[in-house]
Parts: C-alpha cells; sequence; structure tokens
C-alpha cells in the first residue's frame, strides 16, 4: 500500500476528471477539469491517471508520501520542488515524471501568468466515482470528495506503478491569447446593433470575482433594449450572459444548470480551457 | 404542437425552441420530446429541458450534428403521445407552523389573508413538475393559486434551511440543502428530496404531480425522526 498525504493545500484544491454527465436535467453541474489541455498533456506521462487528478488555483499544494511510493506528474506554468527525506532539495520540470517515495515532500509554488495547476497520479488517488465522476463541485458538495482538500487528507494508492522510468511530454503552451472568436447566444436578438457593436469593439476585463462557476467581466455595460429577465432554461460552460447591470459572466465548468439572464453569444469549447487560465486583470475583446 | 424548431447552441450544443410562453401544455410538450430524445439513444452528454426549451450538450460536432438530424426525423407529434410513462404522483407532507415557515406572514400581510387561507391555497392545488434546475434536485412546480403569487424576496437569504418550501410568481419550489436564495418560505418537508444513494437521485422529475399536505409540528417531528429512504419515501408518499 502507498499512501500520501496533503500537508499544504495551497488555493481551491479540489478532485476532478473530465465532467460528470447525464445529471445536468437533476440540476447537477457538469464540472471537471478547468484547462484540459494540461491533464491531456499529463495523460501522456502518467497513463494510468484513471481520470483522478487534482487541481489547484493560484497556489500550489504540498503533498507528503507517507508509506511506499508513487509516481506523479505536474501540469501547469509553476515551479516545482522536492524535499527528500536526507533534507536535500530537487526542482523538476513540469510535464516530467517525478518518483516520490516514504517522506518526500512535494511542493507547487504558485500559477505564473495563469491560474490553474494539476497533479496527475499513476494508477490515480484510489477513488469511488460519484455519479459517475470523479469531478467536485463544491458549492453543490457533489463528488467522490465533495469538498476542496483539507490538510491531513490521505489517499491510498493501492497497485504498484508500472514503471519508474522517467518520462517526459511537451510543455503545453498556455499562450495569452485575448481575443475570442463567439456563436451568436440565443437571445442575441435582446441586444441593438449598437449594443453588439460596442460588445465586439471594445474590451473587457477579467475581474478578481471570478471562479469555477464564471468569469465575471467589467467594461462598457451592455444593455439590452428588451430585458434582462427570461425564463430560465438550459445553460452550457461557455454561455455569456448579461444581468440587468450590463456586465457580462462567462459560465464555466461549475454551472447552475439553467439561467434566467439572456446569452449575447457563447464561446467556443476549445477556448473555455484558454480563457479559464488568464488571470484577474487580463483584458480580453470578442469576435462574434 | 409548440416546437418552433432546433437551432446550433455554440459549436457543441443544441437548443429545441417551443416559443416565450411557459404553461403546463408546453411543459407537457417539453418533457415529452425529452423523453422521446432520451429514447433515441444519441451520445449526447447532457439533456436540460425547461419551461419552453431543451438544451443539449455533446462531446463533438460530428454527434451534435447527427443528433440534430435524429431528432427532426423523429420528432413527430404521433411520437409525442404515449411519452408520460413513470409519472409518479405526490401526496408530501408539509408543516406551516411558524418556525419552519419565515415568510409566511409576510406572504399573509401582502395578499390580505390568514394563516389557514394560504395553508389551504397551498395545499388545494396539485403541481406541475415542469423541470429541475438551480440546483441538485430542485423541482420548479406550479402554478400556484393566483393570490399567492409573490415576486420573489428584494433582498435574497444568505442562507435558507434545507427542506423549505418556497413561494415565488407563479410557482412553488422545495430547497433540497441549505442553500441562498430569493424565495418566500412558507414551510417545510420532513425528509430529503435529493439522494446520492438512490438510483433515482432526485425525488421529483420532470412530468410529476405534487400535492402538499399540511402536517402539525408533532407529525413533522415523528416522519423527520424517522429518515425515511427514498424507497419508503415512494411507497408511502406516491402512486
Amino acid at each position: 500500500m502507498n499512501r500520501f498525504q496533503i500537508t499544504r493545500t495551497g488555493t481551491y484544491l479540489t478532485v476532478q476528471d473530465w465532467g460528470r454527465f447525464h445529471y445536468q436535467h437533476l440540476g447537477v453541474s457538469p464540472s471537471g477539469i478547468m484547462d484540459q489541455r494540461i491533464p491531456e498533456a499529463l495523460a501522456k506521462v502518467i497513463p494510468h491517471h484513471q481520470n483522478q487528478f487534482l487541481e489547484f488555483a493560484y497556489v500550489g499544494p504540498s503533498l507528503k508520501v507517507e508509506q511506499g511510493a508513487i509516481k506523479v506528474s505536474v501540469g501547469g506554468q509553476c515551479n516545482i520542488f522536492v524535499q527528500k527525506n536526507n533534507n536535500t532539495q530537487i526542482e523538476h520540470a513540469p510535464y516530467t515524471s517525478i518518483n516520490l517515495f516514504e517522506g518526500d515532500e512535494l511542493t507547487i509554488h504558485n500559477t505564473i501568468d495563469s491560474v490553474y495547476g494539476y497533479i496527475a497520479f499513476e494508477n490515480g488517488l484510489g477513488l469511488e466515482p460519484c455519479l459517475q465522476s470523479f469531478a467536485t463541485d463544491t458549492k453543490a458538495q457533489i463528488g467522490s470528495i465533495n469538498r476542496p482538500l483539507q490538510i491531513g487528507d490521505q489517499f491510498e494508492v493501492s497497485k504498484d506503478v508500472s514503471s519508474w522510468d522517467l518520462q517526459s511530454n511537451e510543455e503545453v503552451n498556455i499562450s495569452k491569447q485575448t481575443n475570442f472568436k463567439v456563436y451568436p447566444g440565443p437571445q442575441m436578438n435582446y441586444f441593438s446593433d449598437e449594443v453588439l457593436q460596442t460588445f465586439v469593439s471594445s474590451p473587457f476585463t477579467i475581474t478578481t470575482q471570478s471562479d469555477r462557476m464564471g468569469l465575471r467581466l467589467e467594461g462598457e455595460p451592455l444593455k439590452s433594449h428588451i430585458s434582462h429577465d427570461i425564463l430560465s432554461e438550459g445553460i452550457l460552460p461557455g454561455c455569456i450572459q448579461v444581468p440587468s447591470n450590463g456586465q457580462p459572466i462567462i459560465l464555466m465548468r461549475d454551472i447552475p444548470c439553467t439561467g434566467g439572464y439572456p446569452k449575447i453569444a457563447i464561446m467556443a469549447s476549445e477556448d473555455i480551457s484558454k480563457i479559464a487560465q488568464l488571470p484577474p486583470g487580463t483584458k480580453i475583446t470578442f469576435d462574434l | 404542437m409548440f416546437f418552433k424548431g432546433i437551432n446550433h447552441y455554440g459549436d457543441l450544443g443544441l437548443i429545441l425552441d417551443f416559443g416565450s410562453d411557459s404553461s403546463q401544455q408546453i411543459s407537457q410538450e417539453v418533457n415529452a420530446v425529452y423523453a422521446l430524445i432520451q429514447d433515441l439513444d444519441m451520445p449526447q452528454l447532457n439533456i436540460i429541458p425547461s419551461f419552453n426549451k431543451i438544451v443539449l450538450a455533446f462531446q463533438n460536432s460530428k454527434d451534435r450534428n447527427q443528433a440534430q438530424d435524429a431528432i427532426e426525423h423523429n420528432l413527430t407529434k404521433a411520437n409525442l403521445t404515449n411519452s408520460q410513462k413513470d409519472r409518479k404522483l405526490w401526496n408530501i407532507p408539509a408543516c406551516y407552523e411558524d418556525s419552519y415557515a419565515l415568510d409566511r406572514e409576510l406572504i399573509q400581510a401582502t395578499h390580505g389573508l390568514s394563516k389557514e387561507e394560504v395553508i389551504s391555497k397551498h395545499t388545494c392545488t396539485s403541481y406541475y413538475a415542469y423541470y429541475i434546475g438551480f440546483m441538485p434536485g430542485f423541482p420548479y412546480l406550479g402554478d400556484i393559486d393566483p393570490s399567492l403569487i409573490t415576486p420573489r424576496l428584494a433582498t435574497p437569504r444568505i442562507q435558507i434551511p434545507a427542506r423549505s418550501i418556497g413561494i415565488a410568481k407563479e410557482h412553488t419550489c422545495v430547497y433540497p440543502k441549505v442553500s441562498p436564495g430569493g424565495w418566500n418560505i412558507i414551510g417545510q418537508v420532513p425528509f430529503d428530496i435529493f439522494s446520492l444513494e438512490h438510483s433515482r437521485t432526485s425525488l421529483f422529475l420532470p412530468g410529476d404531480t405534487v400535492q402538499f399536505q399540511s402536517i402539525s409540528e408533532k407529525e413533522f417531528l415523528q416522519i423527520q425522526s424517522k429518515h425515511l429512504a427514498f424507497d419508503e419515501i415512494i411507497k408511502e408518499f406516491s402512486k
């Protein structure tokens, strides 16, 4: 039996997978990995990840091997250190495999010019799925672990790893794309040509009030000449909704399942991962 | 048919449009189409019915485009007739006493009704379950007696107790868990309505019929203390 423990949580440390599907009609959000590109790259280094990844935002966690040994890989723009049992410290690169032995402590520093980072574990985290998924929705308290992780949380990784050989993969280039092509939203006609012109010509700033549920933007207000209150209807990650203050919200992975604000536009699905990595303060623009 | 057509919803979604109104007839058609789509056994990730729309999510655009063809091909009036299967009729005990009815006096004052009148108006109607949304297991039920129609609270509560019964506009609901929210709270049910342990997951499903039955605080506490599992609740309180 191999066992490790969380010794520092960093910020917003949760278990995630590719999403919880087939339950949104019961009010259950899809949730799942914010930037899917990173775990996709980690999967080439850690093939038996069992779809059980740790996700953190801004500040990475520390974890210490209590018993046995584990093999991990860290993805994202961050500095990674291992404090060995004999008190030496080794720095590792992202997207390389790291062998951790009893007493070793892995520490991940903050994500540089980005938001999310990930850890993949050979043989996963030994978790049982909840509603067919390992993803955590902390607001609805649904998940294999239905809350952010805490110091002292322990994971048991039962099987031996297939190979201790060191592997690496090309880094994910977290490019600074800030202009996004969007699709028309179902209530685009709630906004006049003039307002739509503002939407595509003026920049919007990602505010600090952004999280796994949505990115709140700030810019020239987008006022509807019809209403900012519609009968609630199904929403998907990437929908850009506009409440009555005219400041758009891009819905991300922990969406409420239906929403009552008009949707001016919808992001391309592959751009959701990209925009998730833009820190608050970043100015973005849209193309229709 | 109220159905108006299917449109793309971003690059991986579809939205079925049933107009801009809301009524039980429209919702029945929405839920019939929802059942029909489920039976088509397509590779969608999610189907999300609401008052007058159905949104579908897919993994890739090929799945999405094939599904659009399949729905357009199969969506005929004839296919919608026998889809109201497995709908349950619920008779749900509810306690309207002061400790559970945080806004009942506000409703009484707004509409000039007595406590007994609010309770009898809320319990005499059998409600249609439009859809489940907002949070896991949260049913949008309606329509309530016109004399009870009340806007949402001007300032939403930070914490509404789990299992609370609320009313807002022409709808009534039950909060499955503790939650922030703006509905006017008039009572509470004595058991959970969302369960990860039961395959049904949500006690109420779209198309179900729900009627509340007023019980005393003593009866409420008795039922509450039994910690009923879904199977027991279904056996005792549904048809």
